[in-house]
This record gives C-alpha cells, sequence and structure tokens, in this order.
C-alpha cells in the first residue's frame, strides 16, 4: 500500500512538474482578459490605438497601454510576457506576414468601427485573434474566390507560410499517406499553394535528392524515406509491393544498386536456394514474382526479361506463368506476349488464358 | 531545353516587375562522395503569368549513374483573371486525378466549364533523367471531367494513355471523389484500373472525424503491382497479386503542446497478414513549435520483412538563428537472415537560418545490411534572393 501511495504521489509530481511543459498550465502566458475589458466599456481602439494606422505593426499595446488603468504588480516584466494566450503572437505575426489587408479600410468601411464584427470571438474569450476566413466571406465573395483559385488576392506567398490551412483543407493526420487520395480530386486546390516544383520534389523522374535528404537538419519534416530509410527499404518495399513504382522507374532499383556496388554483373545472385528448381518446393522464384513482380522487373526488365522467356516461352519446360482467368487487351505480336508467344500461338498449357 | 531559353526570359522580364525570387541550395556528404548545388527561381511577369524552374548538378556517384546534371522543373503558367482557364507548359508533373503523376515534358490546359464541370487535359513526352536525346518515340497523354458539387465536393473520372515506341505501356481510368460532409467529417476516395491487363490497379479510401481535441482516420489501401508495371513488362503477365493495408488513425492533441497518434491497422501480400502500428509522441517546448521532440514505436511489414522500430528526434532552438537537432532509429527485422539484427542509425546537426542564409552541418552514424558500421558528414548551405 505503501509502494502503491509512493507511486501515485510520484506520478502526480510528475504531471505536475509536466504540466507547464505540456502547456497545461502557463507561469508565463495566459489568454489575455478581453471579456472582461469589453463588459467593463474599455473600446477596443483605447488599447489598441495604431491599429487604423495603416502601417504593418501587429498592434499590440504596450505596457504605457495598460498602466493608464493598471498598476505592474508583479515584476518589471513586459505586460504582454503573461497576459497573451500561447501562440497568440506568433499567429499575429503570421497574419501580418502573409495576409492583404488593411484595418483602416475594413473600420472605415463594412465594420462601421466594430471590431467585433470580424473578431467575433474576443468578448467570449476567444483567443484567437485571427478571424477565420468564413469571417471574411460573410462579405467577400468567397465562392468566386474559391472557384477561381484566386487566394493571392488576399493571402501573401501562401506556399512560405509556417501555417497550414485550418479552414478549406486541413494537413493533419497522416498526411504523407492521406495526400495522394485527397489531391486526387483537389489538386487545382493543392496547386493554389504549392508550385510545380513541389509536387515534382518527390514524384518527379529527375529529382536528385528528396526534400528530406536536403532538410537533414530538421527532423520533423516528413518524409517516406526518413531517417535509416536505406536501412529498411527492402523490408518495406516488400511488405508493400509496387509502392516504390508510384514515383519510381522500376529500373532504378538496379541503377541504385549497381552504382552502390550491391548487385550487378560481377556480383553472385541475391537469391536464397531454391530460388529456381525442377520441382514446386524448389521453385520460390515463381510465388515471389507473382507477388511483387516490380521487385523482379527492377533487375530483369528489358533485356533481362529473356531470361525468363528460356523456360517459360510456349513449349518451354517453365509452363504457363499466367494465372488462372489472366486476360489481356493486348494482341500476341506487340510487347511483352510476342516474348513467349512467337509464332502467335496461344499455347496455354497449364490453364491460363488469353 | 528549347523551353528554357523563353522560360529565362520571361523570369528575366519578371524582375522587372514582380519580384524575381532565387534561391541556391548546396549539399554535399561525404557518402559517395556527392556534391549537389539546386537552384530555383520563380517570378510572375505579369498576374496570371509566371515561371519556375528547378535545375541541379551534382558531383559524385551517389544521385543516380546516369546524371550529373538534370531540370526538375522549367515552366510557364498561365491563368485567366478569374481562374476559369489555366495553362502550363514546359517540364512539370502532370496529376489527372486518381491516376499515378507522370514526369512530362509538355502541356496542361484546365477548363471550367458552365454547371460546375472541369476539364482537365495533359500531354507530352516523359520525362527521363539524364538530358537524353536518344529517346524513342514516346507519349503520354490524358484527360479527367469532374463535377463540383456545391462547396462541398467533388467527383471526376479521368483516362490516361502513354505508347513508347507505339507500343501501348499504360491505359487507365480513374475515378476520384471527395466531399466535406459537414464541418468535421470528411471523405475522400480514388480507383485507378488497368485497361490494358484489365484489374484494379489502386484503390485508396479515407474518411476523417475531427473534434476538438481528437482526429480520427479510417483509411484504405489496395495497390497491385502487375498492374503499375508498364504493359510492355514481362512481369505485367504474371499475376494479380495485391497487398491491402487498413486501419485507423487517431490523433489526440493531449495537452496544448502535447500531440499523441496511435495507428493501428493490418497489410496483407498475398496470403501473408502483419500487423501495422504505430504510437507517436511530439511534445513542441515552445508556443510555435521551434523546439519540440518526439518519441515513435512501430511495427510494421509483412511475414519475414516484418520489422520493429523505435524513433526518437529532437530540436532545440538555441537563439534567434541557431538550433540543434537529433534523431535516432533503432530497426530489428525479424528475420535477420545474415544482415545484422538490429540496425541503427543516429543523426546530430547544427542549423543556422539567418536572413536569406540557411546552412546546416551534420554526422550522420548508421549499420545497416550494407555496412557493418558508418560515418558520414553532411553540409548545406542556402541563400534566397527576392522576396521573402
Amino acid at each position: 500500500m505503501t509502494l502503491r501511495r509512493a507511486a501515485l504521489g510520484l506520478t502526480l509530481c510528475g504531471l505536475v512538474a509536466c504540466a507547464g511543459v505540456l502547456g497545461l498550465t502557463h507561469s508565463g502566458s495566459r489568454a489575455f482578459p478581453h471579456r472582461a475589458h469589453v463588459v467593463a466599456g474599455v473600446s477596443c481602439t483605447r488599447c489598441h490605438a495604431q491599429v487604423d494606422d495603416g502601417t504593418p505593426a501587429l498592434h499590440l499595446p504596450g505596457d504605457a497601454s495598460c498602466t493608464t488603468c493598471h498598476q505592474k504588480p508583479h515584476d518589471t516584466r513586459s505586460c504582454l510576457g503573461c497576459h497573451v494566450a500561447p501562440g497568440a503572437i506568433a499567429e499575429l505575426t503570421e497574419a501580418r506576414d502573409h495576409l492583404i489587408f488593411d484595418h483602416r479600410r475594413h473600420l472605415d468601411g463594412a465594420a462601421n468601427g466594430n471590431c467585433m464584427r470580424c473578431h467575433t470571438g474576443v468578448a467570449d474569450g476567444d483567443d484567437h485573434m485571427r478571424p477565420a476566413m468564413a469571417t471574411c466571406f460573410r462579405c467577400h465573395d468567397g465562392e468566386a474566390s474559391r472557384n477561381a483559385r484566386t487566394c493571392d488576392a488576399c493571402h501573401r506567398d501562401l506556399a512560405d507560410q509556417a501555417s497550414l490551412p485550418a479552414t478549406h483543407l486541413a494537413h493533419d493526420g497522416d498526411w504523407m499517406r492521406e495526400h495522394g487520395t485527397r489531391a486526387a480530386s483537389s489538386g487545382d486546390l493543392c496547386e493554389s499553394c504549392h508550385k510545380a516544383a513541389f509536387c515534382a520534389g518527390c514524384h518527379g523522374r529527375t529529382v536528385p535528392a528528396l526534400p528530406a535528404a536536403r532538410r537533414f537538419a530538421d527532423p520533423f519534416a516528413a518524409s517516406v524515406h526518413r531517417a535509416g530509410f536505406v536501412a529498411r527499404h527492402s523490408l518495406e518495399a516488400r511488405s508493400e509491393p509496387g509502392v516504390c513504382a508510384s514515383c519510381h522507374a522500376p529500373e532504378r532499383c538496379a541503377s541504385c544498386h549497381a552504382a552502390r556496388g550491391i548487385a550487378g554483373d560481377q556480383h553472385a545472385s541475391p537469391h536464397p536456394r531454391g530460388w529456381i528448381g525442377l520441382t514446386a518446393a524448389e521453385n520460390q522464384h515463381g510465388r515471389e514474382a507473382r507477388r511483387d513482380p516490380a521487385a523482379c522487373a527492377s533487375c530483369h526488365g528489358g533485356a533481362g526479361e529473356s531470361l525468363c522467356v528460356t523456360c517459360h516461352a510456349v513449349g518451354g519446360v517453365g509452363g504457363n506463368p499466367h494465372p488462372p482467368g489472366w486476360s489481356s487487351r493486348q494482341s500476341l505480336g506487340s510487347m511483352p506476349c510476342r516474348m513467349c508467344h512467337p509464332t502467335g500461338a496461344t499455347g496455354a498449357r497449364t490453364g491460363g488464358s488469353r | 531545353m528549347k523551353l528554357a531559353l523563353p522560360v529565362l526570359g520571361l523570369l528575366a522580364h519578371a524582375a522587372g516587375a514582380d519580384p524575381l525570387r532565387l534561391r541556391a541550395d548546396a549539399l554535399a556528404t561525404t557518402a559517395s562522395p556527392a556534391g549537389l548545388l539546386v537552384l530555383d527561381a520563380s517570378g510572375a511577369a505579369e498576374p496570371g503569368l509566371s515561371a519556375e524552374a528547378v535545375v541541379w548538378v551534382a558531383g559524385g556517384q551517389a544521385l543516380d549513374d546516369r546524371a550529373h546534371g538534370d531540370v526538375l522543373v522549367i515552366a510557364i503558367d498561365a491563368h485567366s483573371r478569374d481562374g476559369a482557364r489555366a495553362a502550363r507548359l514546359g517540364r512539370f508533373v502532370a496529376m489527372l486525378g486518381a491516376l499515378r503523376p507522370v514526369h512530362i515534358d509538355g502541356g496542361a490546359l484546365r477548363l471550367r466549364l458552365p454547371q460546375r464541370f472541369d476539364v482537365a487535359v495533359a500531354a507530352g513526352v516523359p520525362v527521363l533523367p539524364g538530358l537524353t536525346t536518344r529517346r524513342s518515340w514516346d507519349w503520354v497523354a490524358g484527360g479527367r471531367v469532374a463535377r463540383r458539387l456545391g462547396d462541398w465536393g467533388s467527383a471526376g473520372i479521368a483516362y490516361e494513355q502513354r505508347r513508347d515506341d507505339g507500343q501501348l505501356v499504360t491505359e487507365e481510368v480513374g475515378l476520384d471523389a471527395g466531399a466535406a460532409i459537414d464541418r468535421r467529417n470528411d471523405v475522400g476516395a480514388r480507383l485507378a484500373y488497368d485497361l490494358a491487363n484489365p484489374g484494379l490497379a489502386e484503390l485508396g479510401l479515407t474518411a476523417s472525424h475531427r473534434g476538438t481535441h481528437v482526429r480520427t482516420e479510417l483509411y484504405l489501401l489496395h495497390r497491385a503491382a502487375s498492374h503499375l508495371l508498364p504493359a510492355t513488362s514481362l512481369f505485367s503477365v504474371i499475376g494479380d497479386v495485391a497487398s491491402e493495408r487498413a486501419g485507423a488513425v487517431i490523433t489526440w492533441t493531449a495537452a496544448p503542446r502535447l500531440d499523441l497518434t496511435a495507428d493501428a491497422g493490418a497489410r496483407r501480400v498475398d496470403m501473408d497478414l502483419g500487423a501495422e502500428l504505430v504510437a507517436r509522441a511530439r511534445l513542441k517546448l515552445d508556443d510555435r513549435g521551434a523546439s519540440a521532440v518526439t518519441a515513435e514505436l512501430r511495427r510494421s511489414g509483412v511475414g519475414a520483412d516484418a520489422w520493429t522500430g523505435a524513433r526518437g528526434a529532437g530540436r532545440i532552438a538555441l537563439g534567434h538563428a541557431l538550433a540543434a537537432s537529433t534523431e535516432l532509429e533503432l530497426v530489428r527485422p525479424d528475420e535477420p537472415r545474415g544482415r545484422g539484427t538490429l540496425w541503427p542509425w543516429a543523426l546530430a546537426a547544427i542549423s543556422w537560418d539567418h536572413g536569406p542564409w540557411q546552412a546546416a552541418v551534420a554526422v550522420e552514424a548508421s549499420a545497416s545490411p550494407e555496412y557493418r558500421s558508418r560515418v558520414d558528414a553532411l553540409c548545406q548551405l542556402g541563400r534566397r534572393w527576392g522576396a521573402p
């Protein structure tokens, strides 16, 4: 029982100690009590005095603004060192740098001096000063902009913005896996932020080094080829046959292995014992080829295919390599059919069909 | 490459209109040894007309045994003011809905039609590495018709055919759909069907629910390697064994700075079934995440190719411009087969990002099936000109 209490106490102490790190408690910053100020009748521009000066400042009040009403009770640190929501200043900085926006035009125009027409959550204690994009679309024609993908009418340098979109397309979850399915129906939406080089950086046939390899100092850069991928790539490739072909040409494996001296004409066969034999038990290669034909094609593609044909040609000892029910629209005279069917013969010996 | 001159001309003209952006990145490693210089330029001559180019030169033999320099992208983009018409010309990756992206030298056109229909076409010559002129007459062409469904979704159908020296290499049809059911739920689907050797080539389904602190995603992937190979390959005719993967991912913002992720799923290849399990935690050490640590446990693979791994990484901002990062990964294959029982990989780096300059140095150490032990040094230097 004593041990259990000690463990419980230790856990609680650990949680309390970690609370600050986790952002659960803030010995420093906390959300600014906007609501209390609104209820007290303090106007927005009394603190954010220069909001309509047309400058690209953040329009955050300085200590002098606070001390017109408050005495500084704590210490010598700036008021904004504590009385601001975590991340709020960073969020505002992003907005200033990447939004084309003029407070003055809005205050004089549609907002008619009412800040809360856009900053809707302020009176309810919302920490996020940057309004949601849906707020903009209450006045601006959102559908036309979205259809025309004219994001640059309001957004500046979207591709270089650190924050990801929160309203119309969230890049959360396992985006590396999801993005293909999402982009299939929204490719033009992707292009509103990403340039052609972004897609080509991974999917291009002439990629010199993947973006993650060039950003080796950023351990959070997303990539399927991160960290010790070189060591484990054979396991990953065999566990998901064909996945490499999503970006790489089949011969990519052979060219890289040959360049690194791992395989090639001067090296012993990488295949284990029992790869090719006269009995079914000694013929692993058939099952493996059916399971991962891309792996075979990576070394034996092109001229190397003649190795298969010596046994699997019509009438050869290797028999019919087609599975039952297999069909093709290719003519027998075209590649690769003519390799095994040189005379146009169907030659189905073991159940395959065309 | 004839396109290079007008693109460079447009970029030069852009310098007088919109800021011309240039970026140069140099990467050097002792791994091969290899050196790489990447030049990235983009600019807009006027609203609706822009160009971009990424070219690289490399030393050493690590990158590709044939290429020591190449063009990744060199393209001119034009679109009408309302976005209803857009065109791209040059070298780029063409994407047609559910079909696999293809890197081409060619052109693409996109039109918005009445009744919320969209039409996109792309055609060109598939890119081969190495700036080779010794290529057979090959081409790829395709198109996609889609219809937007209100402002909440779209559905499309795409077709693509590729021929190499007259021979049919790829003929595929793709279906795609995406819908935001409401603010919290959305679904996406894509399907690619091989017409040359009839069969399902790829299928992807995803559905997600986004709560206040928890996001849940269900996914299903199906891929048949024989249908992804060129139809001219002998290996495209030997079967239709697919690999499949399905599971669920839960991402929980457990605390303002702490994200926890769990991925539980299964893989199947032929008759082999394997578990796909990932548990990951990421803790931001400041509000912006400039400093953060992450830890991850993973179980992956099927049959004899299954493995268990752990990864930890951290980045600490040392000051306004300086950061230190480290990364460690341990992989234990289920069946070592003489390749070593544990494959560790580690990297320690210091990076500097100040104004237009970026620099980083790192030491990488690893043991793998290829090397009992290996230590490499990496160095990167980047410079930006123009905004941002």
